[in-house]
């Protein structure tokens, strides 16, 4: 294909847009410049950009997730689907790394590839944390919720009954009966005295029915 | 009609009665007809493909965890040996907790057996046990997601 061709032909038919798309990629390359041309830019990395090759899989998660996972590895499937992180114990393995990979892990991975009889067990603990936030034995460790759950309920219970009675005091406020006045009380005592209530070591037995008053 | 009697007559004697001496297990439910042994025996071809990548153990370990049972030693050997071939140390740890989880959840007894029957395993490839990291008890102390 001729790129001088190419480039001045009007893009009167549409199928030809996709190869005028080709050319421009093939002079953007500077693997075919390196290669063919002279005045090239001068390609010191081993990495060559070949624009002719196809974008690299940036798939639809990668690009709604990046923001909220950042770099971290996609490894499985996860829960449903989505990548994101979790600890659970019906789901042992969640949809990401918990950390992003940096060099130093990226040299543990390394090594990872090799005898992991070699890996120390500071190298193995390093890893784990790597790709897991807790352990299994950390997330399902007693929390403790059960003596909060008590004492809460305790003191709920107590305010409720407290605010009742202070309810009732306030709201239900009225004059008792006249038992306890003293008016009352004397003629319950006349009463008494006279129907011989405790007649032989209780109350009439302190009386004097022949003078009318209380015995010396 | 007397040649027609006659083939009836000699068919019934040469037809013998066959015993149902067939070992047939029948299931009451109408689905998932297979036996252990074809069950396990799919679960460990499942790991022993030699292309499998992270994300299918990844898939079936969590498959697996949510069966209400504990695999067998050597679906076990062939999930670790499938970590060994993606480079994933800490997966074949993880697994190995989520063992060690379910099986304490019915027994104390459990997990040393297990860990006997796969120690050539473990051996062969150097993974390191739950207790040989040091995770058989909490470590780090950190925030539950739920009160966060």
């Amino acid at each position: 294909m001729n790129s001088l061709l190419l480039r001045n032909v009007k893009l009167t038919q549409p199928q030809v847009a996709s190869m005028l798309q080709y050319q421009c990629r093939v002079d953007a390359s500077t693997a075919s410049s390196s290669s063919s041309s002279t005045s090239s830019v001068v390609q010191n990395n081993p990495v060559v950009l070949d624009n002719r090759k196809p974008a690299p899989q940036l798939d639809a998660d990668r690009m709604r997730m990046h923001p909220r996972i950042g770099n971290r590895e996609i490894v499985g499937y996860g829960l449903k689907g989505k990548p994101e992180y979790f600890d659970l114990v019906m789901f042992p393995c969640p949809s990401i790394r918990w950390e992003a990979d940096t060099p130093a892990i990226a040299e543990l991975r390394k090594k990872e590839k090799g005898d992991w009889k070699q890996l120390s067990v500071e190298d193995k603990k390093r890893l784990y944390r790597s790709s897991f936030r807790q352990t299994f034995e950390e997330f399902t460790a007693p929390t403790g919720i059960w003596k909060w759950a008590i004492g809460w309920t305790l003191l709920s219970i107590a305010g409720a009954t407290l605010a009742y009675d202070g309810w009732r005091r306030i709201c239900y406020r009225f004059d008792g009966p006249d038992s306890m006045k003293d008016a009352k009380l004397k003629k319950q005592l006349e009463y008494h005295i006279a129907a011989r209530q405790g007649p032989m070591t209780g109350l009439a037995s302190k009386w004097d029915y022949e003078t009318g008053t209380w015995k010396k | 009609m007397a040649h027609l009697f006659r083939t009836v007559f000699i068919q019934s004697l040469s037809k013998t009665t066959r015993p149902m001496w067939s070992t047939v297990q029948r299931n009451m439910s109408s689905h998932n007809k297979e036996t252990d042994e074809e069950f396990d025996e799919r679960w460990k071809a499942y790991f022993d493909r030699p292309k499998i990548d992270g994300w299918d153990i990844r898939q079936g370990i969590n498959h697996m965890n949510r069966l209400d049972l504990i695999p067998e030693p050597e679906i076990i050997s062939a999930c670790l040996q499938a970590c060994r071939r993606v480079n994933d140390h800490s997966l074949a740890v993880r697994y190995l907790e989520t063992i060690r989880y379910k099986s304490n959840a019915i027994s104390k007894q459990v997990w040393p057996w297990i860990l006997q029957e796969i120690r050539p395993t473990l051996d062969k490839i150097g993974v390191s046990t739950p207790e040989d990291l040091g995770y058989d008890k909490p470590e780090l102390a950190l925030k539950s997601v739920d009160d966060m």
